[in-house]
């Protein structure tokens, strides 16, 4: 929702977090979320494909995107890759 | 008020965050809040203080240019807190509201006299988390006529990370230090 209906993310949302983790772990997550939501957009923009197969291997790029999609899905592009 | 209280000053002992904290109060981004809400990760915090710093106040890509592009993505993250900050440095090197506003909402415009490269760089924020599926190849050949690989990634790394701390602080309800809570 940070990413998509941030708007969403208001006082009753962080009420219910409460309900399963500390204040602390909710700033962990927050950050970490807000980390990734920027960093996975600008690799998508990249072209930037993961560096392991879905069963652990290690494969290089032009392999790496016949797995996971000439698109790779990314917050920016998600309408594409779903 | 945050969703999430922020650890008072004093409470905060680490001296690497606190150190960065002073650098961070000099420059003006971010005030002390970020650093007080992170300071309860404090795992996270230094190396998340660090990164905004450097990614922000270093480098090889223009500081003011940055400061544009940081408020750009602020504004559109609409994260009132980060929009409302000033780095001091840009202030010092005579870059005004006006200049700031340009850059955010017409740098397009040639009377507006942003070069060639300042005015990639901003689309290349501009269109980020607009649109990503515009920041493709072409784009990045035209990138390249302006700036080089090590510049590129320099703006997209800053790009990526503030906004995505713009949206972080966002989802806490963080306000412009001087807005009434």
């Amino acid at each position: 929702m940070m990413s998509v209906n941030p708007d969403a993310v208001d006082a009753a949302f962080f009420d219910e977090l409460r309900l399963h983790y500390s204040d602390d772990e909710v700033v962990e997550l927050g950050a970490f979320i807000g980390f990734n939501l920027g960093y996975h957009t600008f690799f998508g923009t990249l072209k930037f494909y993961p560096l392991f197969s879905p069963d652990g291997r290690l494969v290089n790029q032009a392999e790496s995107e016949k797995l996971y999609g000439a698109a790779p899905s990314s917050l920016g592009n998600a309408e594409t890759a779903e | 008020m945050t969703h999430i209280a922020p650890l008072p000053k004093d409470a905060i002992a680490d001296p690497e965050l606190r150190a960065l904290m002073a650098e961070a109060e000099a420059l003006g981004v971010p005030d002390d809040l970020f650093a007080r809400i992170v300071a309860r990760a404090p795992e996270q915090a230094v190396p998340l203080m660090r990164a905004l710093l450097i990614s922000h106040n270093r480098g090889n890509v223009d500081h003011d240019l940055k400061e544009i592009i940081r408020i750009l993505l602020a504004r559109f993250a609409n994260d009132k807190y980060f929009a409302s900050l000033r780095s001091a440095r840009a202030r010092a090197n005579g870059l005004t509201e006006q200049r700031i506003d340009d850059g955010c909402f017409a740098y397009e415009d040639d009377a507006k006299g942003f070069s060639a490269a300042e005015k990639c760089a901003l689309r290349y924020a501009d269109l980020m988390f607009l649109d990503a599926n515009q920041v493709n190849k072409s784009f990045y050949d035209e990138m390249k006529l302006y700036w080089t690989e090590a510049q590129i990634m320099e703006l997209g790394a800053f790009i990526a990370f503030h906004y995505g701390m713009q949206m972080f602080m966002r989802s806490l309800g963080a306000r412009a230090p001087a807005e009434p809570a």
